[in-house]
């Protein structure tokens, strides 16, 4: 990357670090109204319900210690756009599901929809930036739930999902701006095994 | 209370422990009821008004009564019954509080019991996460303190830790759960210097360090919180957080602080008032899912254009 | 009346751009041409009531006769067809509309400005200079996309320089242009891309408190709108002067550099009332000042 290219990926990580750390705070006031809207046992605190199959399918953000830090950044930013490929789908079923008479609640979830459809397209950009190829998107066949209340199992595990992986993305964008400095030649990271 | 003491015997050091508050009888080894004996408590003959026969009783004990025992026979003086008595309690419900400040490397549970048992206790503790039992690696006694390292990241399930407390006068346990990142707390920063700036008196400039216990601030950075306020006045000034990634060379952290609110009278020598900057984790961790109080969203009631997306998933199913 | 419509003029309604050239043309029916004996030479073309020159004519043929208007900024509705029939009787064959006026304009100086309208809700409001007048039905519509994704056009509102969008995203730069169109042409702005985040103006601090201190100090203490952890970080910018005097001084830029939401003035005189005001904008500069908060005066404690 010559220096301009590489202000650019720096911005852009920058940006999309930003853009993180905005859905996690607007999914923390989303993910409160609509766990109420929900309704018991769901917006209670301790209420930590089994995963059941449909939640399976949520792409899970847990990953083994040693293989987290071992990850490249070109791993790292393919992780994080597949997740959120799969996770934007099921966002759109439960937007789907949420009746019209909670207009501030569909206001926000189509808001915090957008942002992530938004965070999908920075970590593309931030990917073509670093000359990363995009990974294929995940074909995601949402499974549909027998029953409303496993719908509301799989929504309470999506929001669950989508808050630690926002919070892991975090952590991956921030490893990536200290390595895609400012204004410094930059040389293939991984190539070096940094 | 119960008339007779309960109390336990352990075979091979002949020790007995008594509640507190109890009534604790001692027989003297295989002599008859009627025998003339005489008893000593550390050394010190006991009133004949505490004998019953050639038993010794011992009424409402408390911390006083512990201690060792001796029974000899009347006129022969020899040694039939000797024991330590322990007098204490059973243990109270442990407090226990698990704590990471080195993530993501791992956490530890430290606990405590809210009031002494005056015996010796015997605790065990047990992480569950993931219906799997992980390791936690004590710390030598007395420290009640074990460590736990992370085997997963990012986790959606939660870590049970279940804590034990047995003595030989009862037991008590007690359990708390909570997410990977509900439990991090970083230690406070470190070598936190403030100097004056040179040619500018109405500036200072504050200097510190990540706490060395913080494993990799490059992924996990913290973010600072700065206090201060001029010796003459009690409240402080508050410099909220500070995203200051560390400069190059200078302490982790720098913060060139203007001598605030355009101090020209304190004399600000390096007893400032300055109080250890805080520090927190950077991205504040998404407290509990349920945040406790219900944030609504003030948003007025206006369409929103969302971008018509392209759609990657599946488009029946997702549409369905 | 004695003729019939006996021809027509194309084209029909046309619109055409003022100062262009013009030609139109006038043709007679071939049965008036038989029966009445009327020809194309025989033709007379009006603007309104006013006869058009004979020089501007042609006569193509015996039945088409045109009419060329080198620059139409003269031209006005209706232009008429007649025919000076027998016995000098002039009869109108046939009339059109003229619309006159002017393609759009490149829109220029586009610019935008993110404003927030309550705690957690933000408009980003663009505007542009619409460019001269042009007499027609102008089209003017704002469109916005991010690389990866398109979003739906906004239409202006009763004006045709400005047009608002509710929830802009934030972190994602933007590409936003207008484009205007009417019957003559379409015209398009210069793209412009930033992130919303760069261009907000903040509500200004509000519930502003003075406390008095010590006898030259005076604590201030606000609300902000915008939550030290949500999008932005903010600085402040406060002025101060004696409720007697109009002159305003203002802190130092610098002393107020940071999120905060108090501050500790000092160095005032003992026993005096002042009045202090605030704002704030973006931690880095970007965006835009907040109005002023409303004033709110303390008075420094006797020495």
């Amino acid at each position: 990357l010559n220096s301009t290219d590489q202000a650019g990926a720096s911005r852009s990580i920058q940006q999309t670090y930003d853009l993180t750390q905005y859905l996690e705070q607007q999914l923390r006031a989303l993910a409160g109204t609509y766990l109420n809207y929900l309704g018991p046992p769901f917006n209670e605190p301790d209420f930590d319900p089994p995963r059941v199959i449909g939640a399976e399918a949520v792409p899970s953000a847990t990953v083994d210690f040693e293989l987290w830090h071992s990850l490249n950044d070109n791993a790292r930013l393919a992780a994080n756009y597949q997740a959120y490929s799969h996770l934007l789908c099921y966002l759109r079923a439960m937007d789907g599901a949420t009746p019209v008479a909670t207009p501030t609640l569909r206001h926000s979830l189509a808001h915090f929809r957008a942002s992530l459809q938004g965070l999908l397209g920075s970590i593309a950009g931030v990917m073509s930036s670093l000359g990363y190829p995009l990974p294929p998107p995940v074909p995601a066949g949402i499974p549909t739930p027998h029953s409303h209340f496993l719908r509301k199992m799989d929504d309470f595990w999506l929001l669950k999902e989508l808050q630690i992986w926002l919070w892991r993305s975090a952590k991956d964008f921030n490893r990536l701006r200290k390595r895609v400095p400012p204004a410094s030649v930059m040389l293939r990271l991984d190539a070096r095994d940094f | 209370r119960s008339p007779l003491s309960l109390f336990f015997a352990s075979s091979d050091t002949h020790i007995q422990y008594a509640r507190m508050g109890t009534d604790v009888t001692m027989q003297c080894g295989a002599m008859d009821w009627d025998a003339s004996v005489t008893w000593t408590a550390n050394g010190t003959d006991i009133d004949e008004s505490h004998l019953n026969g050639s038993q010794l009783v011992l009424r409402n004990v408390d911390l006083t009564h512990s201690g060792q025992y001796f029974c000899y026979e009347g006129s022969s003086w020899h040694l039939k019954y000797q024991t330590t008595l322990k007098v204490g309690t059973p243990p109270k419900e442990p407090m226990l509080m698990c704590r990471s400040n080195n993530y993501p490397r791992g956490f530890y549970c430290s606990w405590h019991l809210p009031s002494p048992t005056y015996i010796p206790n015997a605790f065990n503790i047990t992480v569950m996460h993931d219906s799997k039992e992980m390791v936690c690696e004590k710390d030598t006694p007395p420290k009640n303190r074990c460590h736990i390292r992370y085997l997963q990241l990012f986790s959606t399930k939660r870590y049970k830790v279940t804590l034990t407390v047995t003595n030989a006068l009862g037991r008590s346990s007690y359990t708390i759960t909570f997410d990977e990142f509900a439990i991090v707390k970083p230690d406070p920063p470190e070598n936190v210097v403030a100097k004056p700036v040179p040619n500018n008196p109405r500036r200072l400039e504050v200097t510190w360090q990540n706490p060395s216990s913080w494993p990799d601030p490059d992924s996990f950075p913290l973010k600072f919180f700065l206090r201060y306020r001029p010796l003459i006045i009690d409240q402080w000034q508050h410099v909220s957080e500070l995203r200051l990634p560390p400069p190059s060379g200078g302490g982790d952290g720098e913060r060139s602080l203007c001598c605030t609110d355009r101090i020209r009278w304190a004399a600000l020598d390096h007893r400032t008032g300055m109080d250890v900057v805080q520090s927190e984790l950077w991205t504040s961790e998404p407290r509990s899912h349920i945040p406790t109080h219900q944030c609504t969203t003030t948003t007025s009631t206006s369409s929103f254009a969302a971008p018509p997306t392209t759609k990657i998933c599946d488009q029946n199913v997702a549409d369905g | 009346g004695l003729v019939q419509s006996c021809g027509y003029i194309i084209p029909e309604s046309p619109v055409l751009t003022i100062g262009s050239s013009f030609t139109a043309l006038c043709i007679l029916n071939e049965t008036c041409h038989d029966l009445g004996n009327i020809r194309a030479d025989q033709i007379i073309w009006k603007i309104k009531n006013s006869i058009v020159p004979k020089e501007q004519y042609r006569v193509i043929n015996t039945t088409v006769s045109s009419v060329t208007f080198n620059d139409t900024s003269i031209l006005t509705s209706p232009l008429i067809c007649n025919v000076l029939a027998d016995g000098h009787i002039e009869q109108n064959i046939y009339g059109i509309a003229v619309t006159l006026g002017l393609p759009p304009e490149q829109p220029e100086n586009l610019s935008c400005i993110v404003y927030q309208v309550e705690n957690h809700a933000f408009e980003m409001k663009c505007s542009w200079n619409p460019g001269n007048h042009t007499f027609l039905e102008t089209n003017f519509v704002l469109r916005y996309k991010w690389p990866t994704e398109k979003f739906p056009d906004c239409k202006p509102d009763r004006v045709n320089n400005s047009c608002s969008i509710k929830t802009p995203e934030f972190f994602v730069d933007l590409e936003v242009w207008v484009e205007a169109e009417n019957i003559l042409g379409k015209a398009v702005s210069e793209h412009i891309v930033f992130d919303p985040v760069d261009i907000v103006k903040p509500l200004p601090p509000r519930n502003l408190l003075v406390h008095s201190e010590l006898s030259t100090v005076l604590k201030l203490a606000w609300d902000n709108s915008i939550e030290q952890t949500e999008i932005m970080h903010l600085k402040f910018n406060i002025r101060f002067r004696t409720s007697d005097s109009i002159d305003w001084q203002e802190i130092p830029l610098e002393d107020t550099a940071s999120h905060r939401t108090s501050f500790t003035v000092q160095d005032l005189m003992p026993y005096t009332e002042y009045v202090f005001q605030v704002r704030c904008m973006k931690i880095d500069g970007k965006g835009y000042w907040s109005d002023w908060s409303k004033e709110k005066s303390g008075i420094t404690a006797e020495d």
